[in-house]
């Protein structure tokens, strides 16, 4: 992402468009020359790929878009220490000793040769004077050495930009509306995932004709709205790339430049952005178990179709996303949940996630290796209709228990 | 079954459930349709407590996360009578209220009465990683069995007495709310903020302590610090003050020359550079001047050469050799009495400390490091210290009889600052501390020098016909004339001697 002073934006009427750069020649072409000049400082100090980079830049008008690549690029560096011993330890050492004389650069080289004898003899290795001169100072951010750095292609790097220029309008959301379709439950379960990850909350509203809207804020938000979750959602945005069939509005919370007052405004994005993800995309499926569930069905005869793309079943405080969905012709439909084998913290949740749930119409497959009166798991008081299994789910069983 | 009411820590917020009997939390909670439970602001915790314990309801309290602390505190210094009657009014106040009082009145001895008088764990924020610094030395002298912190400029403690920077611990206030039962926070105007009043919103401390020398902000968000932290409780004002000596001091002025080596490279650059701006019409008296030659320099290559001569130019006057060979003079001449050097650029302060061998110290010193390297000089460990401008801003520095500035900014309040600092009393009472300047002859350097003693009116209107002869080390912000010597209450003219030019170093 890139840091507000490199966002770069413009008003057309109330909508904000952020920079976008296309993907021509002359961009690749600028995009690969700044690629080849971090992979030709790689072994150098990030002082001096600064310096190239200060050089590359210029005064032209466009330095901010130079440095705003330059600066995505230097998030897949990876820069090191390279100094005898740890600069801080070396450092005492060094100033311990010079402390004993007069501070003179000939007393300097003395003490510096004395020291590199001692380090050869504990490092086992020869440690020159001016390797310690190195080294004491390798900590430095402008002294570290480009070690490796994960180069993207020209294009790339260009989606990238492009992204982390949207995302920068975020930085100022209050919270996101998602308007989402029914959809693949592993798309949903990333989107979920990163929400988890970055502490963000959800409710969710709608039903699977209609399709869902999800609020998106904080713990917070429920007393003010600030832009204090902003950052959290902009990382969601990669996420959600990953989804199909969605459009979102974000509310911006800006300053307005004369009277310093909150204004609102808003910014509206849908899944046919064209914008590239960066993030990895979810699995197809949880377990070898789903993958084997749906070969099989395939090879059942009957008029329930078995969908990939299911129900978001809200619960206070978090979502169920389940395995599957099955829906007849004459308009009865049932979701359908895998439990396999799992550590007990992990049923307990599940299980009461499903009796708050509430949901009428769901099954699920339960494997009859998991001791579930062990975990504490009651089934009695459990509205989902229950589905045993050995080694495999078979869709006979299922199908028993929609009839 | 009746499950008992608990209260529980929600990133930054509270959640109470089940809900409990009685009327009077219900004012605090918002019922919070994503969770179905009741919610409730991390900072009413205290209110809600009370709250709940008037009408004698039982819950079970899972959100405090506080401890309290076994001080033994070594505090040995009587306080003096504001520090007491600050104290007093603080506790009087129930332990939440902004203390205000002048610059350099023991706040920090005044924090240390107060965390000693609440045990509690305690998150301590402060503004700048200097203050961050200063706490930390102080309160491991304080309180030298407790663990104590950090959070900010490089370190990530979550020790039960925790010194933060306003942006970490506004970054982190989330994690921290429920961890300390006591926050002081050091310069609280500058809590106010969109930003950084989520550190006391977003926590359930009870007791809470400001200090300030200013509270008055210009966008009038210090009615808020009423809010945040408690009403004022104790004010008082700098005449306190007044009275507490300096110790006394000379200046010694040290003129470089440029060796002929030097001189000419200073000249070629000199006249590279002038010729361009000639041919390109630009002077440089001014700022605008000077971005017309930052325009021009990444137009054309004769441009861009100018501006690698002017670079050039100020190199050599800024940072010459020759003031090397004077510091190593003065540096054998003093030793082993305590030094401190003084460069307004960090790569002089890391050449200096490679070439001598010396501690340096900067912004991007560790701070625990910084802590070191300061503990082993006042021990006399270290004799020599190197520093860029990181010293400023009314930060502690052990006594030192001997400073030394290489190639300053030219700011007067930052050679006051300086010069206090170094001059600080120590132990003993009949010290004479030197301080020696170390300027470049014949460059504008020499002006910045005068500039920096405040005695400059008369070389600034030279300087500004001065047209493109003299080098200009910086868009000038003396054009403004905003340089005015502020005394603080406790200097005094007389205090200082008249600069005795060194002439034997000419």
């Amino acid at each position: 992402m890139l840091p507000t002073d490199l966002l770069t934006h413009r008003l057309n009427g109330e909508t904000i468009v952020p920079k976008r750069l296309a993907i021509d020649t002359k961009n690749l072409e600028l995009a690969a020359e700044l690629i080849a000049c971090f992979q030709e400082s790689i072994g150098n100090s990030q002082g001096e790929l600064n310096e190239r980079l200060q050089d590359f830049e210029g005064d032209s008008p466009d330095y901010r878009i130079k440095r705003g690549l330059a600066h995505l690029l230097k998030g897949l560096c990876e820069f090191e220490v390279i100094s005898p011993l740890e600069p801080q330890v070396l450092r005492e050492r060094v100033f311990k000793v010079a402390a004993q004389t007069v501070p003179s650069s000939f007393n300097s080289q003395q003490t510096l040769k004395n020291l590199a004898l001692q380090l050869s003899h504990e490092l086992q290795r020869e440690v020159i004077a001016e390797e310690i001169r190195m080294g004491l100072y390798a900590d430095l951010a402008e002294n570290r050495i480009l070690t490796s750095f994960d180069a993207p292609t020209p294009e790339e790097l260009l989606h990238r930009y492009n992204l982390s220029q949207v995302q920068g309008i975020f930085y100022k959301a209050s919270h996101l509306i998602i308007n989402a379709h029914r959809n693949v439950p592993g798309q949903y379960k990333l989107l979920f995932r990163y929400l988890k990850l970055f502490q963000l909350m959800a409710y969710i509203e709608g039903d699977a004709e209609h399709g869902f809207t999800i609020t998106i804020d904080g713990p917070t938000s429920l007393f003010s709205p600030s832009t204090r979750y902003g950052l959290a959602i902009a990382k969601l945005i990669p996420a959600l790339l990953h989804v199909t069939k969605w459009s979102l509005s974000a509310a911006l919370q800006l300053r307005d430049f004369y009277t310093n007052n909150w204004k609102t405004g808003r910014f509206n994005l849908d899944s046919e952005c064209g914008l590239i993800s960066h993030y990895p995309p979810g699995k197809t499926y949880d377990s070898m178990l789903e993958a084997s569930f749906v070969d099989r069905w395939e090879s059942l005869k009957t008029k329930w179709v078995l969908e990939r793309e299911v129900d978001l079943i809200p619960i206070p405080g978090s979502v169920m996303i389940p395995d599957f969905r099955l829906v007849h012709p004459d308009g009865r439909i049932f979701l359908l949940e895998i439990v396999g084998y799992w550590r007990p913290e992990y049923l307990q949740k599940k299980f009461s996630q499903v009796r708050k749930a509430n949901c009428d119409n769901l099954i699920l497959a339960i494997s009859e290796r998991l001791n579930l009166e062990k975990v504490g798991v009651k089934l009695n008081d459990c509205p989902a209709r229950i589905v045993w299994f050995k080694d495999k789910l078979q869709p006979k069983s299922v199908l028993a228990v929609l009839e | 079954m009746v499950r008992i009411p608990t209260l529980s820590f929600d990133r930054g917020t509270l959640i109470l459930h089940p809900p409990p009997k009685g009327k009077a939390w219900v004012d605090y909670a918002t019922w919070d349709d994503r969770v179905e439970k009741f919610r409730i602001k991390a900072i009413d915790y205290r209110q809600l407590v009370e709250a709940l314990q008037n009408e004698n309801i039982n819950f079970i309290d899972e959100a405090k996360a506080f401890i309290a602390l076994e001080l033994v505190s070594s505090l040995a210094m009587e306080p003096y009578p504001h520090q007491t009657q600050a104290l007093t009014a603080w506790k009087q106040a129930g332990r939440q209220g902004v203390v205000v009082l002048p610059t350099a009145a023991g706040k920090t001895y005044l924090a240390q009465l107060a965390i000693a008088s609440t045990p509690r764990s305690t998150l301590i924020v402060v503004p700048t990683l200097d203050l961050m610094h200063q706490w930390y030395a102080q309160l491991l002298a304080a309180f030298p069995d407790a663990e104590v912190g950090l959070l900010g400029g490089g370190s990530r403690d979550k020790s039960p007495l925790l010194v933060a920077t306003y942006d970490s611990a506004a970054i982190h206030a989330e994690a921290l709310g429920n961890r300390y039962a006591l926050l002081i926070f050091d310069e609280c105007h500058h809590l106010p903020t969109d930003f950084n009043r989520a550190i006391a919103e977003y926590a359930i401390a009870p007791y809470r302590l400001g200090l300030t020398a200013t509270p008055e902000r210009s966008d009038g968000k210090h009615s808020d610090l009423n809010y945040l932290i408690g009403t004022e409780v104790y004010r008082q004002t700098a005449e306190e003050l007044a009275g507490k000596a300096l110790a006394k001091h000379e200046v010694v002025q040290i003129k470089v020359k440029l060796s002929q080596h030097e001189r000419d490279r200073y000249n070629e650059s000199i006249e590279l550079r002038n010729a361009f701006l000639q041919q390109a019409n630009i002077k440089l008296g001014n700022l605008k001047g000077w971005q017309l030659f930052v325009q021009a320099s990444a137009r054309s290559t004769a441009g861009r050469k100018a501006m690698l001569a002017h670079r050039t130019a100020k190199a050599i006057a800024l940072g010459t050799d020759g003031k090397l060979r004077v510091l190593s003079n003065l540096l054998a001449q003093h030793y082993p009495e305590r030094t401190l050097i003084f460069t307004a650029d960090n790569a002089t302060v890391y050449r200096i400390s490679q070439e001598f061998l010396i501690p340096a110290i900067t912004h991007q010193t560790p701070i625990k490091e910084r802590h070191e390297i300061l503990l082993r000089f006042r021990e006399g460990e270290y004799r020599a210290l190197v520093a860029s401008h990181v010293l400023n801003e009314g930060v502690d520095v052990p006594a030192a009889s001997v400073a030394i500035i290489l190639s300053g900014t030219g700011s007067a309040r930052e050679y006051i600052q300086r010069l206090g600092r170094v001059l600080r009393r120590g132990t003993d009472k009949d010290k004479l501390a030197v301080l020696y300047e170390v300027v470049a002859e014949d460059t504008s350097e020499e002006g910045t020098s005068v500039r920096r003693r405040g005695a400059g009116r008369g070389a600034l209107a030279k300087r500004g016909e001065g047209e493109i002869q003299q080098l200009e080390i910086l868009p000038s912000q003396t054009t403004y004339g905003v340089n005015h010597i502020t005394r603080r209450a406790a200097e005094s003219q007389d205090m200082y001697k008249v600069d005795i030019d060194n002439q034997e170093d000419r």
